[in-house]
C-alpha cells in the first residue's frame, strides 16, 4: 500500500505546486493593476 | 468557473476516496493496481490538454491572433503536469509489479520524449518571450502531438511490458464496472479540474496581456 500512498501523494503535492504558482501569478497581477491605477486613486 | 472548480475537486476526492476504499483489489497485482485510478486519468487528461495545444498552435499560426497563443501556452503547463503524473504514478506502479522503476520500452520512452517536448516548449516561451517564441513554441506544440499516436500504438505494435489497452479497445473494455466505474468517474473529475484551471490560467495570461499594454503604453 506504500507505493499507492506515495502516487497519491505525489499527485497531491503536483496539484499543490501548480495551485501555488496560479497564486504567485495572481500576486503579480495584482501589483501590475496598482501600477496602471492613476496616481489620484492609489 | 469557480463552480467547475467546486465541481472538479468535489468529484475527485469522491472518484479517489471510491478508489482506494469500495474497488476490489486486483487478483494479481493486489493494491498497487489502485494507482491505476490516477495513472490512466493523468494521460487521458495530458493528451486533451495537448490535443488543445495542437489545436491552439494552428490557429495561432493561421490566424495570428494572440489569443490562440495565450491558450496554448495554459495548455502546455496543464499537460507538462499531468504527463509528469502520469510517468511517477506510471513508476510507483512499476516497481512493485514488473520489479523496475523503469525500463526503456516503447511506451514509457515515447511518453517521456513527449515530456521532453512540453518542457522544451515551456523553455522556448521562457527564454524567447514575445512574437517569435511563440512561433517557435506553436511549431514545436503542432509536431509534439505526432508522438501521442506512437504512444498510443506502442503498447499494440511493439514487444513492451505495458499492457495492452484495457479500456479503449474495439471489442470494448476489458474491466469489470466495479472498476470501470470509479475509473470513468475520475476520468470525469480530471477533465472537470483539468478545464477550471485551463480557464483560470487563460484568464490570467489575457489579464496580464491587458496590463502589460497598458503599461507599455503609458511608458
Amino acid at each position: 500500500m506504500a507505493f499507492v500512498t506515495a502516487a497519491y501523494l505525489v499527485a497531491a503535492a503536483l496539484f499543490a505546486a501548480y495551485a501555488l504558482s496560479l497564486a504567485a501569478r495572481q500576486r503579480l497581477i495584482a501589483e501590475l493593476s496598482e501600477a496602471t491605477r492613476p496616481p489620484a486613486e492609489r | 468557473m469557480r463552480l467547475l472548480l467546486i465541481l472538479g475537486i468535489t468529484l475527485m476526492l469522491f472518484g479517489l476516496t471510491w478508489a482506494l476504499v469500495l474497488a476490489p483489489t486486483e487478483l494479481i497485482q493486489g493494491p498497487p493496481q489502485r494507482i491505476m485510478y490516477l495513472h490512466v486519468p493523468a494521460v487521458l487528461t495530458a493528451y486533451a490538454a495537448l490535443g488543445i495545444v495542437f489545436i491552439s498552435s494552428v490557429l495561432f499560426l493561421w490566424r495570428r491572433e494572440a489569443r490562440w497563443d495565450r491558450l496554448a501556452l495554459a495548455a502546455a503547463e496543464l499537460g507538462v503536469l499531468f504527463v509528469t503524473m502520469t510517468l511517477v504514478t506510471g513508476s510507483l506502479w512499476g516497481r512493485p509489479v514488473w520489479g523496475t522503476w523503469w525500463t526503456w520500452d516503447a511506451r514509457l520512452t515515447t511518453t517521456l520524449i513527449l515530456w521532453f517536448i512540453y518542457v522544451g516548449y515551456l523553455i522556448v516561451r521562457a527564454w524567447a518571450p514575445g512574437e517569435r517564441g511563440a512561433r517557435a513554441a506553436a511549431v514545436i506544440g503542432i509536431v509534439g502531438v505526432l508522438d501521442i499516436p506512437l504512444i498510443h500504438w506502442s503498447a499494440i505494435l511493439l514487444r513492451t511490458l505495458h499492457p495492452q489497452p484495457t479500456v479503449f479497445r474495439p471489442e470494448g473494455p476489458a474491466l469489470p464496472a466495479s472498476m470501470l466505474i470509479p475509473l470513468a468517474i475520475n476520468l470525469v473529475a480530471f477533465l472537470t479540474l483539468f478545464l477550471a484551471l485551463l480557464t483560470l490560467r487563460v484568464r490570467q495570461e489575457d489579464t496580464l496581456a491587458r496590463l502589460v499594454e497598458i503599461l507599455e503604453g503609458g511608458a
